[in-house]
């Protein structure tokens, strides 16, 4: 029968289970962020970097080749340091994605006051924050650890298990980067949407959260002429302890030495996130209490 | 029958502020399809009661259950078995009413393919049907009342919160407004559960009311019993002799009281109905200028509730 000659009759059948009500809010966000073409034309240009790195490997890999080179084949060497390397640059386009898209995750709710129809279903705060944060990470994961895990999978292929064993905390430390990076991008992106209706503004905020703290650490840096600032560069922090778990930081030299620890950069970035958490806690609500 | 809504000295403190001071009522009947209108002054702490029962605030003390669950415990058991319609506007701007539908559907439990069917089916039945694939920030206020009411039964909800539904509709929509959630009542069984300001609606749709002031339950009556014991209650005004009258009442049972100038005001007994009345008066030979039943409008109820008058007209009879 045609739907505008059946009336309303009642849904009375089954309902989905919690897991996969919970996956519906990512699937309508990703339908958000697909509408922002630019965001799409710089994850594309975000798999060049990946592409070089993988013949770099393919060519590092290539024993006739290497016997052609002679003494330049230290220059090829595939370490700790070439993973390093790809994080930080893929870091680069995890933020300026995020600040394409990020804007329209939780602003239009906000703009038209739909919070109280989200928690009036079976959906909490954490729920719903989730779910918001789930696209940009999936899309995130597209343009860092994905290809890097794939990187790491192809050396390994090309170098032998010898070099797995040798190397396996490189494959730990990277992902490990990625993944604080991606949370890190998530909600400062949900916190920028949060607070800033107007997009350009929100992509504003979101890029400049990153490259204004990284400024204003190495001024704290020179003004007090120490390294305890770059405790306020996320970016920093996350390198730092990528380094750590990969293994590379004895091998960055004095710069690396007289920096903060690992630690000091964990509990940096988690005072950091908490931070996040704490303003996302505060603006998404149900309704607004006056005190 | 268990309440649909039973609320147990229920406290909440927002900021410094008290606002529900131990609130207790049992709301509807579980499978009746009953409508409860909840009323009172701006403050009274309607919102704050609805929001409450939504989870969105916390009970300083006391609790609510809506079907059996606890409203802060159970949070999620409750909301998968509610509908909400707020009083604010509250949509997504640049999705289609379809698609609005259809996640709130989905977020509500239903499978995909359904709450695409049932986004199409509500739209339809709420008029928007062939509005349905614009975007909502091209609504009028009108349209955006009725697509809130649509997203707030689309999966079938076994209570229906509406709060102001009716909110800036000019009288025809008004109208068709109450229709729809009458019919949800009565034909879907669907519990209602209908806060608004305007008394008119309430008393074309609820079966019961609670008047809330200061944070407290001022009152609460049931709207069909109160008609049923109004229709007891009767006005009279004749002309003629009516010394008879009295004594010609108390035959069929019934006491009366003269005001003077023909004017009487009768109480009927269980069983006896007005045609008693009528043979009475044609015995005594008296010609009826006016016979009309009391009337306590909800105004009355409610003004009597605030504390504006003392008595409403039938009681005073």
């Amino acid at each position: 029968m045609a739907v505008y000659k059946r009336g309303y009759e009642r849904y009375r059948g089954r309902l989905e289970g919690r897991w996969r009500r919970l996956l519906v809010l990512p699937r309508y966000t990703f339908r958000r962020m697909f509408r922002q073409r630019h965001a799409i034309v710089v994850l594309v240009a975000s798999l060049a970097y990946p592409l070089w790195c993988a013949v770099y490997i393919y060519l590092a890999g290539n024993a006739d080749l290497l016997d052609r080179l002679g003494s330049f084949r230290q220059y090829l060497a595939i370490d700790g340091a070439f993973f390093l390397r790809f994080v930080s640059v893929q870091k680069v386009f995890a933020v300026f994605i995020v600040a394409l898209t990020g804007p329209g995750l939780v602003s239009p709710d906000l703009t038209d006051n739909a919070l109280p129809l989200y928690f009036s279903r079976p959906l909490s705060r954490a729920d719903y924050v989730v779910g918001r944060l789930a696209a940009p990470v999936a899309l995130l994961s597209l343009a860092t650890w994905v290809p890097g895990v794939l990187l790491f999978l192809l050396q390994c292929g090309s170098a032998g298990g010898g070099w797995f064993a040798a190397n396996w905390r490189v494959g730990v430390g990277m992902v490990a980067g990625f993944w604080l990076w991606l949370a890190l991008c998530g909600m400062v992106a949900l916190a920028g949407s949060a607070y800033v209706k107007l997009r350009p503004v929100a992509s504003g905020l979101v890029l400049g959260f990153f490259f204004v703290l990284g400024g204003v650490a190495g001024m704290v840096n020179l003004v007090f002429r120490g390294t305890a600032g770059s405790l306020l560069n996320p970016s920093w922090a996350v390198w730092r302890l990528s380094a750590a778990v990969m293994g590379t930081d004895g091998k960055g030299g004095a710069a690396i030495a007289s920096a903060p620890g690992a630690a000091a950069a964990a509990v940096a970035l988690a005072v950091l996130l908490l931070l996040l958490v704490l303003v996302l806690e505060r603006k998404l609500r149900p309704v607004e209490v006056v005190s | 029958m268990a309440g649909v809504v039973e609320v147990e000295n229920l406290k909440v403190v927002l900021g410094r502020r008290e606002i529900l001071r131990g609130v207790s009522c049992s709301l509807g009947d579980e499978g009746a399809g009953k409508a409860v209108g909840l009323l009172g002054p701006n403050g009274a702490g309607k919102s704050t009661l609805i929001r409450t029962l939504l989870g969105f605030h916390t009970p300083s003390a006391g609790r609510a259950r809506i079907l059996g669950f606890d409203c802060h415990r159970e949070t999620r058991e409750v909301r998968l078995r509610i509908g909400y319609m707020p009083e604010n506007d509250s949509f997504i701007g640049n999705v289609t009413a379809v698609n609005f539908l259809r996640m709130f559907a989905e977020l509500s439990g239903l499978p995909a393919k359904v709450a695409l069917e049932k986004a199409h089916e509500t739209l339809f039945h709420v008029g928007l049907g062939e509005a349905r694939y614009r975007e909502l920030r091209t609504y009028s206020l009108g349209m955006k009342q009725m697509v809130k009411l649509a997203q707030a039964v689309v999966h079938g909800p076994e209570l229906l919160i509406l709060d102001e539904p009716t909110n800036g509709l000019d009288p025809a929509a008004r109208q068709r407004m109450l229709r729809l959630v009458r019919e949800m009542k009565e034909g879907q069984k669907m519990n209602i559960l209908l806060c608004s300001h305007l008394l008119r609606d309430v008393e074309q749709v609820c079966d019961e009311v609670v008047i809330l002031k200061d944070g407290m339950v001022a009152h609460g009556c049931n709207l069909e019993e109160e008609r049923r014991s109004n229709r007891r209650f009767v006005e009279l005004e004749v002309v003629g002799d009516d010394g008879g009258l009295g004594a010609g009442l108390e035959g069929i049972g019934a006491r009366g009281v003269a005001e003077g100038a023909g004017r009487w005001r009768v109480v009927l007994p269980a069983g006896v109905e007005v045609d008693a009345l009528w043979g009475v008066l044609r015995r005594e030979g008296l010609l009826v200028h006016r016979l009309t039943h009391r009337r306590d409008t909800l105004e009355e109820i409610f003004l009597k509730a605030m504390g504006h008058i003392a008595h409403t007209p039938g009681e005073a009879a």
